[in-house]
Parts: structure tokens; sequence; C-alpha cells
């Protein structure tokens, strides 16, 4: 195994250089600086539903486009907002407790392989709260202090 | 024959060109019945410069753009229970695959059982094949990990054999506290029609034809932690008969197949670690005199890192081996008997490769291949064993879209 030993040597060599490191440097730095704190995020459903909690294991389901029934036997409506929005970073972060592209990975392989679908993707907040509050067995989130009448929250258990 | 096949060629990949760029821009509008039809597709075309041997097409000390894919897919959820999906693929592969459009996959999905705690149904139709992680999406560029998959379990030169079935495969999903058990058993009729899938058991210039058994391929997979790591079993068995043509130098053989694939992975937030290990007992016999009859116990594995350099900058580095026989790993005992040379029966890649997400819908990535062996290569690329060099590498740039 030539090509092995050489590798290694040339990872410990590059690893033994100290100017490397300080390249990484701002990298770590700007990775720590990224946890900032966030705004709460609630999971949202229609109004309707019955139940007032769910386990984080079915709602990883659900969001994970691998569940399409509630226990009711409604059929579920899942709303998401961009990847790259805070309420969908911290809903998959906090609440899912998932990456946001490992969500986005799960829904391509399912999408690819025609397993599954995506969620449905909508533009803003105030679309979202309209979306769920009109949607027979939709579930969405948004920020907490955004929660109006119309929809209703639901917590993990 | 052949002039038509040319023009129907053309004319299909014009035809899903214009789809594919109709579909990109309508694809809001598509999103008929309330979301619960779907049309989705992608597109890629790879340039592949090799410093010896050639890979997807004439890319020795030149460039080949001969590696391309397009697919565009349809999924319809009826009810909760019930949902159909298509997929047509077009892949064009240097010497392996020409472009013609084929069903890549079309399934009928019935979720016969579903509760919170998990769900159970049955697929019907053309599947993909459960073989590892990435093997049910491998022609979409966006869900692999780099440009070519690491050849040594998910072989380009063989793929139309375990690319997808036509049969029937059962499923069941269990979502813990912990995490999520999927376990899947299929039975269907592997794809032998192509002169791809027979050129690579038997090689170039052969009259005959390849049959199939119906083959069973069963995974298992653990996700833990909202699946943050990810392992999976795979075991999938395929018998198949070689029927001699007019003339024929070979005689009535037989292969069997049987890979098992161990996988595993872990997802960090900017980072991810995947390897996976297959055995491969391959069996070939009653090929007669003209051919390497016997049982090889073949052995594959890789170990691969992405480190996200930046919100749409990855890296990967990857280490990749293949052995045809794990007891015969320098192939010396196969030179002895066939005068082709050992090198061809092993194959270790260095890789590193670099994506870059310029929107989610459009990606560009750059990948550097240092390789010992051809163990991986087509013959159909490749004709003359004799001019084939041991050590080689390559270097590729591919560009993907998709809606």
């Amino acid at each position: 195994m030539p090509s092995i030993t050489a590798a290694i040597k040339l990872v410990a060599s590059l690893l033994r250089t100290p100017r490397l490191w300080l390249l990484a440097l701002p990298l770590l730095i700007a990775g720590a600086h990224a946890q900032t704190p966030e705004a709460a995020v609630v999971v949202i459903v229609h109004p309707a539903m019955g139940s007032e909690t769910i386990p984080r294991s079915s709602l990883r389901a659900i969001v994970g486009m691998r569940l399409q029934k509630w226990p009711v036997d409604a059929p579920v409506k899942v709303f998401v907002l961009r990847d790259d929005s805070p309420e969908h970073a911290t809903f998959s972060k906090t609440i899912l407790q998932v990456f946001p592209h490992q969500l986005r990975m799960a829904w391509d392989r399912q999408v690819f392989s025609g397993q599954g679908q995506y969620p449905e993707q909508v533009g803003s907040t105030q679309e979202m709260l309209s979306r769920v509050a009109s949607t027979p067995g939709a579930i969405g989130y948004v920020k907490a202090s955004e929660v109006n009448q119309n929809v209703r929250v639901l917590k993990i258990r | 024959m052949c002039v038509f096949s040319r023009f129907a060629r053309g004319t299909v990949a014009i035809v899903l060109a214009a789809g594919l760029a109709l579909a990109a821009t309508a694809a809001r509008a598509l999103d008929l019945l309330d979301g619960d039809f779907q049309l989705h597709g992608f597109a890629s075309l790879t340039l592949v410069n090799t410093t010896d041997n050639n890979f997807f097409g004439p890319s020795d000390d030149q460039v080949s753009k001969d590696f391309s894919e397009i697919g565009v897919n349809a999924s319809w959820r009826l009810s909760p229970e019930l949902h159909l999906s298509a997929q047509g693929l077009s892949r064009r592969a240097g010497g392996t695959d020409d472009g013609d459009v084929r069903l890549d996959y079309g399934i009928i999905d019935w979720t016969a059982l579903s509760s919170e705690a998990g769900r159970g149904g049955i697929r019907l139709g053309r599947i993909k094949t459960a073989y590892g992680l990435y093997n049910t999406t491998r022609d979409v560029p966006f869900t692999r990990p780099s440009i070519i998959l690491p050849q040594s379990i998910y072989f380009d030169r063989t793929r139309n054999l375990t690319v997808s079935a036509d049969g029937a495969e059962i499923y069941l999903d269990r979502y813990g506290e912990a995490g999520t058990l999927s376990a899947s058993f299929a039975v269907g009729q592997p794809q032998t029609d192509s002169d791809a899938a027979k050129v690579a058991l038997v090689g170039l210039n052969r009259p005959g034809s390849l049959d199939s058994k119906l083959a069973p391929d069963f995974q298992l997979l653990y996700e833990g932690a909202g699946g943050r790591y990810r392992l999976a079993f795979t075991a999938l068995r395929l018998d198949l008969e070689y029927q001699p043509g007019f003339r024929d130098l070979l005689h009535a053989g037989k292969f069997k197949l049987t890979p098992l694939i161990f996988s595993a992975q872990y997802l960090a937030e900017n980072w991810s670690v995947t390897s996976e290990y297959a055995l491969r007992r391959t069996s070939v016999k009653d090929f007669g005199p003209y051919f390497y009859n016997g049982t090889a116990d073949g052995e594959s594995y890789y170990l691969q890192g992405t480190y996200r350099l930046a919100a749409q900058w990855e890296a990967l580095v990857r280490y990749d081996a293949y052995y045809a026989d794990r007891d015969d790993r320098d192939g010396q005992d196969f030179a002895a008997a066939t005068r082709a040379p050992g090198f061809s029966r092993f194959a270790r890649d260095w890789t590193i490769g670099l994506r870059y997400d310029v929107t989610p819908q459009f990606m560009l990535r750059a990948e550097a291949h240092r390789v010992d062996g051809t163990g991986f290569l087509a013959v159909q690329d490749n004709p003359k064993t004799q001019a084939l060099q041991r050590d080689w590498n390559s270097f590729m740039l591919q560009a993907s879209f998709r809606f």
C-alpha cells in the first residue's frame, strides 16, 4: 500500500504546517459566530387538528415526507420556508434536531427515486400562516411571536 | 437502423432539453392539484480528461464530452395511501451508454399501514434497486458526493444490472425516539437487455444474450439522531445465464453475483464521513475453455470525507479500493491464466473534489483522481487490453442543473 503511506505522510506534513492552521482560523471563528441566539420557532397546524402534541420522531417523519396521514386519518400537508430562511434553520435544528441540508438530502433522495415528494415551499411568514390556516391537515412553523388565532400550536412531547 | 437510432437519439435529446427548459420555467405553474402533482428534473454535462486510458469516452490526452445525464420525473399523490411516480432518463457515458431514453423507474406505491410510529407498504413496477447509500439516485448529480460515485462499489461499467428491476418491493419504516429503522425486500427482473450489461460480463463482440432470473434484494437502514448517522446493510443476488449465439466461442455459462454491502455515514453541520465495504462473491462457470471460469470473492471499500468550506463550497477527499479477487489482489494468477494484465483486476483511486453551488438549482464541480490499476475501466472505451496503463490520472469538470 505505497499510496496510503504516501498520503498519510502528506497529510501529516500538512498538519505540521502552522500556516495552514492559520488559514483554518477564520473558518472556525465564522463557525463560532454563526451560533447567535435565534428567536423561538413553534410548529403550527390547521385549527381543526385534534391533537395537542406530537412525538419528535413522528414530526421528523412528517416533515421528511415519509408519513402522509395524521392519526385521525386526515392527509398531511407540509409547508416550509426556503432552506436558507432563519426560521427554517431554527425549526430544523432546535425542533426537529436535524440540519437543513440533511432534510434537503432526504427529500432529494425520495423525489429522485420515486418514493416521495417535496413539501410545499411558501415565500413568507404571512403566506405560511394563511396557507396553514386554510388547508385541512396542514403543518408548518413560524416565530412564536407571529402566531395568530387562525392556527394552532402543536407541542413536541 | 443505425442512422435511425442516431436520428431518434438526437430528436429525443432535443425534446428532452426543450421539455426541461419548458418545465423549469413552468415549474411553479405545474404544481397542479394543490401540490399533489410534482414535476422535477435534472441535467448535467461532464468533461473528462485522463493522462492514460479512456474513461467515459475518448479522454486519453484529450477532453471527452461523452458523459451527460438528463432526467425528468413526475409524481402524483392520489391519497395518503397511494402514490404514483415515473422518471425518464437519458444518459450518455462513453461506450457504455448512448443516451437512449429509458424508463428509469415507474412505481405504484401503496402505503397499506400508517401510524405515528411507522408505516409499511408495497411498491410495484420498475423499482430502483436498494444498494448501498447512493444507488437509488445514482444518476442525479446533486445527490452524489462527487462527479462519479466510488467505482469500487457503484461500477458505472455494470450499472444496468443493479440500477432498477421490474417487480415488487415490500417496505417497513419504524419511527422511534432514537432513530428510524427501515427495511425493504424486493424481487425483480434486472435489466439485462442492454449491450452494456452483456459486455461488462462477457466482453466485446459476443453474439449471445444474457438472461436473468428474478433477483432478490434486501436492505436494512438505520438512521439515528434524525439522520445524523446512517448505518445500512444490503444483500443482493443476481443469477444470470448466457445464451450463446451463432458460432459462439462461449458455452451456456452462468454468473452468480452476491454482493453484501455494509455502509456507515456520519453527517455533521459542516462535515461528513462516509464509508462502505462490499464483499462480492462472483461465481462464473460452464462458459467453456475460452473464458475465465471460477469463483472469487471480490472486495471493495472506500473512505470519504467532505467539508463545507463556506456556505456554497464543499471539498471532498476519498480513497477507494477495488479488488476483483481478494485472494489474488495483484491479479498475478489471473494474468498467468489469461495473459491479460494483472492490474486490470484492481483499482486504487485517490480522489479530491470541489463543489460550488452557484444557486440551489445550479452546481459546478471539479474533481481529480489518481488511480493505480484499471479494474473499473470499461472495455468499450478501452478495447485494446495491451494498451492499458496501470497508473493514470483523471480530471473532470461538471455542470448540473435541476428543477
